[in-house]
Parts: structure tokens; sequence; C-alpha cells
């Protein structure tokens, strides 16, 4: 039997949560931001912010676009903006400093420009506490592989918009003939994303590519998935 | 012969012809056509008429497409500098909306039809208006204004200040650019073009909640079309689900025409439409690239036998990715003309 202080607190919780993905589902930052700084000021805990309010709310978000189409872009840009804004402004307060999950360099493939939902993925990845360098647009095969070494990532994360950046020479398959040229294939895993990728589920091993993902949040799952496959 | 024009038209109108109407979407594909690269191509409307005209003719479809591509809009708009590439579409390199001021001071041109910028597109519509001489529907794209700072700011930047605002600033923007749509649609009826492609996958709940769509999204859309009209327009979400959407829109906006997306259920598209308008059956054209042509040929099957019992329905493609090969986009005509057939 619970005493009488834990119930009201889980029911905060509860509370907490239910108006945190309201907030997020009405695309109001604001609003969330607010419903954070409460919680915090009414004594959750940083940890129990990130751990029970904002990776599940990203998580039951996915479950939703995948399964009952209730979700939508808007919603799930908002979710990744307010997660990773969240996220940084409580592992600065965490009582234990977390450890990272590992390290991934993103950026959009060569000649591809659309920005937006390599943001949304960054946001998703720094919620699950992995590191992610920013690599920027239009990211030629050779610099992939650079920043990969140079910042020792497990993982090349690699967004293309359009077909014939996700299949060009100068894609994923450019980075793949470096990474075998170089040995570097055990090391380093390519993961793969962006429109072209979801009219064409099997894209993903024509560019040669480890793995791909649907959308920002199923991309971090995947790729906390390579990472820690890679651990010893 | 039957026309494509006639096709159409009976399509719409909910009779038979001698088949469904076909069209095909074809852009860069035209460059290969005439052994120029994509970049000297697109500079030029005698071309881009001339290729459109040689692929109907080649793989015998149905319309003429005058699309060159779509950051051509931003062109109109100040953009300058545009990424070639040697094997797929042109893309908008400079965002000429950097900050607050530049929406301030974004001047929409009245006369659209008289730009320099312009001349090139119209040069090919005219061209394949005359030709046609109104066989095969002359069809032109233009981006909604709700979708059109997509390409003016990027789509991070237009996310950001479309749902976070600032909201006057963001009201401003639109403003301008559903003037500009609406002049957009003068120059295009003008030059030639019989039907007008409404793009706008900001008109998708795929893309914005059903609060926003009705609230921001439909208002806008209505502005867009008040004066002009929606007779000749095609409602497009760039590929993106009509799905929820699709009722509010046809209540509000009353277009005679839906695109679906690949992605929408054809059989569930055509009952939300039911009789009161003409529904576009279309191809996942991004998996045309790989599939064989009996894949492709059961492929149009499929969606034929969902999408023609009770007629109004017609079989339509994307933007076709220039990578899709010519035996596919032959065994794809060659089975929409079978199984379409209405004889
Ligand atoms: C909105 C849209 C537009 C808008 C805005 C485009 C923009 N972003 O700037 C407009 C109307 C302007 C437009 C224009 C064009 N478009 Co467009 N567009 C779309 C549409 C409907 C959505 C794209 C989008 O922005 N989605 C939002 C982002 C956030 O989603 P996303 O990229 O899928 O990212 C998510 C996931 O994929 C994943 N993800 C993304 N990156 C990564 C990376 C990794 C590693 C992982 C794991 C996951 C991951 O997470 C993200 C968040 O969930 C798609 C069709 C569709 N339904 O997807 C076509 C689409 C992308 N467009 C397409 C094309 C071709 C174009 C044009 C080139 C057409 C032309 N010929 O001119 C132009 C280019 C314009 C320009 N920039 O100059 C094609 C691309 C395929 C192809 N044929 O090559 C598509 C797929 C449509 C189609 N089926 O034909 N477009």
């Amino acid at each position: 039997m619970g005493g009488p202080l834990v119930i009201p607190v889980r029911d905060m919780l509860h509370e907490i949560i239910r108006r945190y993905n309201e907030a997020v589902y009405d695309t109001d930052r604001p609003r969330a931001m607010k419903v954070i700084d409460e919680a915090v000021a009414a004594g959750v805990t940083p940890e129990e912010v990130v751990f029970s309010v904002v990776i599940p709310g990203l998580e039951g978000m996915i479950d939703s676009i995948s399964k009952k189409f209730t979700h939508n872009l808007a919603q799930h840009f908002m979710a990744a903006q307010i997660a990773a804004a969240v996220t940084d402004a409580m592992v600065a307060r965490f009582a234990v400093p977390p450890a990272s999950e590992g390290r991934v360099v993103i950026g959009n493939a060569h000649g591809d420009i659309h920005s937006l939902g390599k943001r949304i993925v960054i946001g998703c990845l720094r919620a699950l506490m992995i590191d992610v360098v920013d690599l920027g647009v239009n990211v030629a095969p050779e610099d992939f592989v650079d920043a990969a070494v140079k910042q020792e990532a497990g993982v090349i994360a690699i967004s293309s918009l359009m077909v014939h950046t996700a299949r060009g020479p100068k894609g994923p398959v450019g980075v793949r003939q470096l990474l075998r040229a170089m040995d570097l294939e055990g090391r380093i895993k390519i993961v793969v994303g962006g429109a072209a990728y979801r009219f064409n589920e099997n894209l993903y091993t024509i560019v040669e590519a480890d793995a791909w993902a649907p959308d920002g949040i199923s991309a971090g799952r995947v790729i906390l998935d390579l990472l820690r496959e890679r651990k010893p | 012969m039957t026309t494509g024009m006639e096709r159409l038209l009976a399509a719409a109108s909910g009779r038979t012809s001698d088949r469904i109407p076909i069209f095909v979407n074809m852009s860069d594909q035209g460059a290969p056509t005439l052994g120029l690269s994509i970049e000297e191509y697109f500079r030029s409307g005698e071309a881009v008429a001339e290729a459109q005209l040689a692929m109907r003719e080649k793989y015998d479809y149905d319309n003429l497409w005058s699309l060159f591509y779509v950051g051509k809009e931003a062109e109109l708009l100040g953009c300058k500098e545009i990424l070639f590439s040697e094997y797929g579409p042109p893309n908008v390199l400079d965002f000429i909306l950097k900050k607050p001021e530049d929406i301030h001071r974004l001047v929409i041109p009245d006369d659209i039809g008289a730009l320099p910028e312009f001349a090139e597109q119209k040069k090919c519509l005219q061209i394949l208006k005359r030709e046609s001489a109104g066989r095969w529907p002359v069809c032109a794209y233009l981006t909604a204004s709700m979708t059109m700072p997509a390409l003016l700011m990027g789509m991070e930047r237009w996310m950001d200040l479309a749902l976070n605002g600032p909201f006057s600033l963001r009201d401003e923007l639109l403003g301008k650019l559903s003037d500009f749509f609406r002049r957009q649609v003068r120059a295009i009826r003008e030059a030639g073009a019989d039907i007008l492609i409404y793009a706008n996958p900001f008109g998708s709940t795929d893309f914005v909640p059903m609060k926003f769509f009705e609230e921001t999204s439909v208002p806008w859309m209505e502005r867009d079309v008040t004066d002009t009209g929606v007779a000749d327009m095609v409602y497009y979400c760039g590929m993106a689900r009509l799905g929820e959407a699709l009722t509010p829109v046809m209540e509000r906006l009353k277009f005679p025409t839906y695109y679906l997306s690949p992605l929408d259920d054809i059989a569930a598209g055509k009952k939300v439409i039911g009789g009161r308008g003409l529904t576009a059956g279309v191809i996942n054209d991004i998996e045309l690239i790989d599939w064989t042509p009996e894949e492709v040929r059961a492929e149009v099957k499929r969606m034929l036998a969902a999408g023609m019992p009770g007629g109004k329905f017609f079989f339509g493609t994307g933007v076709m990715p220039f990578a899709i090969p010519e035996a596919n986009i032959r065994a794809m005509v060659e089975a929409a003309k079978e199984f379409g057939a209405q004889g």
C-alpha cells in the first residue's frame, strides 16, 4: 500500500503528462514549456521530466502515427523541438550527469538542402541522450566520413528528401564506398531517412545503408540499437 | 480518334469514353529527350514545350505537362540561385526571405505575365496550347499561399513561423502570397493552361492538425481561390495524403477534381468524394523506378480495379522521378490503357 504522500505525487505526474501531451498535440510550445516549469517547481525531478514525461510523450506519438494516423508533421515537429529544449535544460540539472548513448554525425545528402526532417531527427536524438553533430546540408560523402572518424561517431545519419539525392553516387552509396575502402564498416554504421524512403521501404537496401526509419522517433530507436550493438 | 480532352470531359461528367484519361507528369525527362543537360533544358520554354509534345506522342498519354520545376515560382519573386543536378530536379538554393524585414519588403508584381522571369514558361504554355489545338489538356502547377513560404524561407523556418508566430508576420506573408497565387492564376490562364494544379501539402492533415487546418489552412485556401474560381483546378497535396482533409475541402472549397496520394486508399477516397468530383488514382512513382514491368502492370490493374467502379476516375502520376526506366513508363501506360478501357 502506498503511503499518503506517494499517491498525490504519482497523480501529479499523471496530470503533468496529460497536460504536456495536450499542449504538444495543440502545437502550443509556450503552454508545453509552462507545464514543465510548473512540474519542476512542484518538485518533479529533472530525471522524471525527461524519462517519464518527454520520452514517453514522443513514443506515444509515434505509436499513434503508425497505427491511427492521428498525429501529423506539425505535431511531430513541435514535439521534437520541445523535447530537445526540455531535455537540454533538464540534463544540465541531473543529479548525476547522464552517460551519453554514443555519437552520431548527421547531414543532408549531397545536393539536398531540405533540412526540416533532419532537424526533427536531431531533436529526437537529443531527447534520447544521443550526442549529435550536425554537418548541415549538401554534405559530400568524404565530409560525412571525415567527420565521423574525427568525432568518433558510431553512426552516420543521412537525410534525403529526393530520390536522386538518396540514390545518386554522392549520397549514401558514396559514403558506403569510402567506409568499405577504409575498412570502417564494422565501426561506423549508415542510417538513412527522408521523404524519398517513405515511398519505398526497400530503398535503404538499394542505397546500401544499414538501416532506415520513417520518422524522427523511430530514427532515435534505430540509431540507439545500432550504437548499442557496437558496444563491447 | 478520341482525344485526351474528350476523355477528360467524359470522365468529369460521369460518362464513359473509350477509356479513362491517363495523366503522366514528366519534367526532367525532357532533357535527355532533346539531348540537353537538365540545366540547359530548363532555360528554354521552346525546349520544354518541344520535349513535352514529343514525350506525349512517344508514350501516348492524355495530357501536356508544363511545369519546369517548382522552384520557378521562387524565381518569379526574386530568387536567383537554383541548384541544378545532372540526374534530378532543380532546387531553390537561396531563400529570399531571411529576416522579418524581408517579409515586409516583399512586393508581389501586379502583372506576373509581363515578368521576364515568366517569359519562358509563357512561351512554353503558348506553344503547348497551340500545338495541342484542344486535344490534350495543358496542365500547369501552382503553389498555394500556405505552401509557398517553404520555397522562400525553407520548410524549417516556415514551420516555425506558421506554428509559433509571430502570427501577424505570418499573416502578412500569407496575404502577399495569396495575392501572388491569384495573379499567377491570371497569367497562367492567359498563357493557355487548361488545368491548374492547386498544390498545397499544408492542405493535408498529414501535415497539420485538424484544428490548424480548419482555422488557418482552409481560410487561406478560400482566399486564394475566391476571385479566381476553381472550375479548372485540381486539389493536390504534393503526394501527401488527402485523408481527413478531403471532406472539409470538398464542402468549403468545392474543387471539381482531387488528386489522391499513392499512400491514400483509392476506394476509400472515391467513397468520400462520391459523385461530387473527379478522382485521380495516383501511382507511387518512386517505386516505379525499381518495379519490373510485370509488377507495374499488376499495380496499375489493382489501382484501376479500386478506382473505376462508379466512374468519375482517372489515372495519374506524381512528378515522375528521372530514374524511372523507359520500359516501366511504357508498361504503366499500356496497362492503364488495357485495364482502363471502357469501350
Ligand atoms: C512539402 C513538400 C514540398 C514543399 C516543400 C518542400 C521543402 N521541404 O522544401 C514544396 C511544395 C515546395 C515541394 C517542392 C518540391 N518537391 Co516536394 N514534397 C513535399 C512533401 C509533400 C513533404 C516533404 C516534407 O517536407 N516533409 C516533411 C519532412 C519533415 O518529412 P521527411 O523529410 O519525410 O522527414 C521525416 C522522416 O522522413 C524522417 N527522416 C528525415 N530525415 C531523416 C534522416 C534519417 C537518418 C532518419 C533515420 C530519418 C529521417 O524523420 C522526419 C521527421 O519525421 C513530399 C511528399 C511526402 N508526402 O512526403 C514531397 C516530395 C518530397 N517532393 C518531391 C519533389 C520531387 C519536389 C520538387 C523537387 C519538385 C520539382 N520537380 O520541383 C520540389 C523541390 C522544391 C525546392 N525546394 O526547390 C518528391 C521527392 C521524390 C522525388 N521525386 O525525387 C516528394 C517525395 C513527392 C513525390 N512523391 O513526388 N515539396
